[in-house]
C-alpha cells in the first residue's frame, strides 16, 4: 500500500455541484481494491495559466488516497479515458 | 602592478528559511512565483540564493505546476 496524491482538472462546462459525486464514482475503484480515500479537496473553478483544449478555466480537485500501485495506475487510466477530465496528475508525496 | 580586484560574492539570505517553508509543494503557487521571472522562467540559483538541493526541488515543483496549468510555461509580457 502506498500513499498517493491525485490532482484532476475537470471540464469547466460540468456543474460544480456534481464534481464530488463524479469523483466518488471514480474513486470507487480504490475502495473496491481495499484502499482508502483519505481526503478529497475540491478547489472549484480556477483560471488556467494557459488554455487546455481551447478552455481557459477548469475545475480543480485534489485527492489523497492509499492504495496498491496497480490500483492507482488503473484509476489514472480510467480518468484519462473520461471526456469530462482535461488533465490528471498522480504523484507520491515525499518520493 | 595593480592589485587584482578580488570580488567577494555577497551571501544571499535563503528565502525559504525566511518564509519558514519545509515542504516545497507544486500546489503552493504563491511561493513558486517568487522563483520564476515575470516571463515565467525559473530563476537561477545565484539569483534565488537557495541551496542546490532546494533549487532542484523548486525546479521540479515549478515543472509539475506548469503541467497542471497552475503556472505558465511562458508569459509574453513585453
Amino acid at each position: 500500500m502506498r500513499q498517493y496524491e491525485l490532482m484532476v482538472i475537470l471540464d469547466p462546462e460540468t456543474e460544480e455541484r456534481t464534481v464530488s459525486t463524479t469523483m466518488d464514482k471514480f474513486l470507487n475503484v480504490v475502495k473496491k481494491d481495499g484502499g482508502t480515500v483519505d481526503n478529497v479537496d475540491i478547489w472549484g473553478r480556477r483560471r488556467l495559466a494557459y488554455d487546455i483544449k481551447k478552455k481557459s478555466e477548469g475545475i480543480y480537485a485534489v485527492v489523497n488516497f492509499t492504495a496498491e500501485p496497480a490500483t492507482a495506475q488503473e484509476l489514472d487510466r480510467q480518468l484519462n479515458l473520461s471526456e469530462s477530465i482535461m488533465r490528471t496528475k498522480l504523484l507520491r508525496p515525499g518520493a | 602592478m595593480a592589485k587584482p580586484v578580488v570580488r567577494k560574492p555577497k551571501k544571499k539570505a535563503n528565502p525559504l528559511k525566511a518564509a519558514k517553508v519545509e515542504n516545497i509543494d507544486y500546489k503552493d503557487t504563491a511561493l513558486l512565483r517568487k522563483f520564476i521571472s515575470d516571463r515565467g522562467k525559473i530563476r537561477a540559483r545565484r539569483v534565488t540564493g537557495v541551496s542546490v538541493q532546494e533549487q532542484r526541488l523548486i525546479a521540479t515543483a515549478v515543472k509539475n505546476a506548469r503541467e497542471m496549468a497552475l503556472l505558465p510555461y511562458s508569459s509574453s509580457a513585453r
